[in-house]
């Protein structure tokens, strides 16, 4: 097609398709979508990839129109709050309306990543049927569905747990095998069988179904593994068999991920040594291990990064990883029992770790108790915060030595970390850790924050002082009608605002809502709220109007 | 970025995602599923690190790559911490796997901080926030129990008795100052013999009249020299030097 010489910029048809093909990056590619009409459809006719962070802003026809040629769709739904039950079942976020929009759209469809959607086992089987090139599922925290379902994928119609054994024998070209989540026994016959002829599988992790004994075979089989996930420890093997193990392990030169460990005691751990060096992921949050195990396995593992464990290692274990591991950039410490608060670690892990690990820049550390200058000290040693996640668990809770508020620990962490786009805050606060937030924060784009601040204004600090905020959550605040209205100039740019158990109001709502009409701000009624109050309340921008599903406890503004 | 197709001017543009090659770059292998309970917040890279496809997802992608073939898991669950609430619309996947009273409050208002105490972490619905799959029923009294046991062992030294047979009088010997079945040997050599043997240990390695055992935390008579070091100094309760190869009553 020849340029149109009245727009001397134009460039040629053909040109213009084959560079935006080259282009990978969504913020690139939603730029130039703006320059003008010609670069609008060169890009949206060469996507092949969407992504939609929440199910209702748009709506599927919308997707389909704009972007014919997609062959792979992530798709989110329900709010993250939904996770700790803080959202009604039957909310919605049902896959099918989805489904079946794409299944005339795209029939070339081949994958599709689903978190917090609702997946019923009628939509699985639709999914197989309609969908004949599909290559890859994903289900990250969806629930509604059952094994039926998944084996209908394959079209099988048989019950039980061996949907391994469906497996085509010709199927050699897997690369990756998760079933880690899944609670079920599987053949383990079909599963070596699989592993055997898949020359290429670099990522497994299997369930903890699987034995010790059964890991090793599968590990001889599969030497050139990057990622593994144990099955079970909770073994007595003999000891040549814990020598084949150690074996086997030592094989494997290219694993650097690792995880699983359930059942792990000091007795088997030695069998990884070999393979401790190479290790920069170690997830240990299965495997309820104390200091000194901690200790062997660390003294061993030089490159590590990233490191997930459980609380049970105690203060002792975290001086470990500050001693052990200088090149560690992320560290997650889960609660094993996080109602005991004789248990757990406290501020002076924290501490051990950062003095250790100047390069970490991502945390989410659940312990009892903190205080102010320890988190200051923190944030001074490892001033590259992006994600910072602190959870004291007793909500309310001030700095255990000073009876003060925690104010002064987050406003240390906002001040000194400038590239922070996470904050989740905790402890008792009042709204100067907001205007702390507010005024240093401002490249925070995810922000959750529970039973703390003192009036409006901290709400209205972080709304009115974040610019790039995405997503906000908000549980059990005093933030009222006021608070919420103070982000108006900020939701179209976000993607979402959760509010529950504060002091909003359905009349606040509905102001909200004859203000923004591109919102959707919805209220969940909760039986006995009272009357007027708006107990739960999700707001967030969309194209699509208001939800056509929604149940009758939700209700649109 | 998110769900927003910016078809209205001045929204950060709409969808994300990049689009790969086109046509051709369709995956051939195929890829198992994830049904998983990952914590949400699973960092990018890992979710990253599990894709074989061929379509780049941009950095804030979380999620993981999954199974298409068969998948098989029985309930797979949504995920969340199963705390029971007064007020549940529905009773039936509630399972709750965490002690919480019943008089849970869905929320708590606070008017003013100093006024009102705030609640209790094990009555309020969705606190800690925590996914089931890291919640777990550990009994907290085997854990406290188990921690003052290794850090006591950390500590200073770990002496075991040492008793020989033919020899009234046992010695005691700390496990903590070797590191290897060697040393340990020898300084019993020393201690029994009262010298030394030139090259491995005869203890050891069986050319000795004597066999080397030791008292495991079940009980049991075992040979000293099979599992490694560490293994062992966490199981072993005692030492036995006893004549060999026909003695075989340990206790």
């Amino acid at each position: 097609m020849d340029p149109d010489l009245t727009k001397p910029w134009a460039l040629p048809e053909e040109f213009l398709k084959r560079t935006f093909a080259l282009i990978n990056s969504d913020k690139d590619r939603n730029s130039a979508s703006l320059v003008c009409k010609d670069w609008y459809n060169a890009e949206r006719f060469s996507r092949r990839h969407v992504s939609i962070r929440n199910c209702y802003s748009v709506s599927p026809e919308i997707v389909a129109a704009r972007f014919p040629g997609i062959r792979s769709v992530t798709l989110k739904g329900k709010p993250r709050f939904s996770d700790f039950n803080l959202v009604p079942e039957d909310w919605g976020a049902d896959v099918q309306s989805w489904l079946s929009v794409f299944a005339a759209a795209y029939p070339f469809l081949e994958e599709l990543r689903l978190k917090r959607m609702a997946v019923s086992d009628e939509s699985l089987e639709y999914l197989a049927m309609n969908f004949h090139g599909f290559k890859a599922l994903s289900l990250l925290s969806c629930d509604g569905f059952s094994t039926i379902g998944l084996e209908a994928i394959n079209g099988i119609d048989d019950l039980g747990g061996d949907w391994l054994s469906y497996v085509p024998e010709n199927l050699t070209s897997l690369e990756v095998l998760n079933f880690a989540a899944l609670d079920s026994e599987v053949s383990f016959d079909a599963l070596e069988s699989l592993v055997s002829r898949c020359k290429s599988l670099r990522v497994l992790k299997v369930n903890r179904k699987i034995s010790l004994d059964q890991l090793r075979r599968l590990i001889e089989l599969a030497p050139k593994l990057t990622e593994l996930g144990t099955g079970s420890f909770a073994e007595d093997l003999v000891s040549s068999s814990v020598t084949e193990l150690e074996s086997a392990f030592s094989k494997c030169r290219d694993l650097h991920t690792l995880s699983g460990f359930w059942d792990v005691t000091l007795l088997y751990l030695p069998v990884i040594f070999p393979v401790c060096g190479n290790l920069t992921f170690l997830n240990l949050s299965y495997a309820t291990l104390g200091a000194i195990e901690l200790e062997c396995i660390l003294t061993r593992c030089k490159s590590l990064r990233r490191l997930w464990v459980l609380d049970t290692v105690g203060d002792e274990g975290l001086e470990m990883v500050g001693s052990c591991c200088p090149l560690l950039e992320e560290l997650r410490v889960f609660p094993a029992d996080p109602f005991n608060q004789e248990l757990g670690v406290t501020e002076s892990g924290f501490l051990s770790v950062s003095n250790g690990c100047p390069n970490l820049h991502y945390v989410l550390y659940f312990c009892q108790r903190m205080t102010n200058a320890a988190v200051a000290t923190v944030a001074q040693n490892c001033p590259n915060f992006t994600h910072f996640r602190l959870c004291i668990m007793s909500p309310g809770e001030p700095d255990y030595l000073t009876n003060e508020p925690m104010d002064e620990a987050f406003g240390a962490i906002v001040k000194t970390c400038p590239n922070l786009r996470r904050l989740s805050v905790s402890g008792r606060l009042t709204d100067l850790a907001f205007e702390y937030i507010g005024n240093h924060a401002k490249n925070l784009e995810t922000f959750s924050v529970a039973f703390a601040g003192t009036s409006d204004l901290g709400m209205e600090y972080v709304m009115r002082g974040c610019p790039k905020l995405r997503r906000v959550e908000i549980r059990d605040c005093p933030f009222g009608d006021n608070a919420l209205l103070s982000g108006l100039a900020q939701y179209e740019s976000m993607r979402s605002l959760w509010m529950s158990a504060c002091n909003v109001t359905t009349d606040g709502c509905k102001k909200l809502a004859d203000e923004m009409p591109r919102l959707n701000v919805e209220v969940i009624k909760d039986d006995g709220g009272e009357d007027g109050s708006a107990d739960k309340v999700y707001i967030y921008r969309t194209v699509a109007g208001p939800r056509t599903d929604a149940p009758p406890f939700v209700v649109t503004l | 970025m998110d769900g927003t197709l910016g078809l209205l001017g001045g929204i950060h543009g709409g969808a994300d995602g990049g689009g790969g090659g086109d046509g051709g770059g369709v995956p051939s292998c195929g890829s198992i599923l994830t049904n998983s309970k990952e914590d949400d917040t699973m960092n990018d890279q890992d979710m990253l690190a599990e894709v074989s496809s061929s379509y780049p997802v941009d950095d804030d992608l979380e999620l993981g790559l999954g199974l298409r073939i068969g998948g098989g898991g029985s309930n797979a669950i949504q995920e969340g911490s199963r705390i029971l609430r007064p007020n549940s619309c529905s009773s039936s996947s509630s399972s709750s796997s965490v002690n919480i009273t019943n008089s849970s409050i869905a929320g708590f208002k606070k008017s003013a901080i100093d006024s009102v105490s705030p609640p209790n972490a094990a009555s309020v619905v969705g606190w800690p926030p925590i996914r089931r799959a890291h919640r777990m029923p550990i009994l907290a009294n085997r854990i406290k129990s188990e921690r003052k046991e290794y850090s006591s062992r950390a500590k200073s030294y770990l002496s075991v008795k040492v008793n020989m047979d033919g020899t009234l009088i046992g010695r005691k010997v700390d496990l903590n100052a070797h590191n290897s079945y060697e040393t340990l040997a020898r300084t019993l050599e020393n201690m029994f013999y009262g010298r030394q043997t030139i090259g491995r240990s005869r203890l050891l390695s069986g050319t000795s009249e004597f066999v080397l055992t030791y008292e495991d935390k079940d009980g049991d008579c075992m040979l000293v020299g099979d599992v490694p070091w560490q293994m062992f100094v966490s199981s072993v309760k005692r030492l036995r030097i006893l004549r060999s190869p026909k003695s075989r009553n340990c206790i």
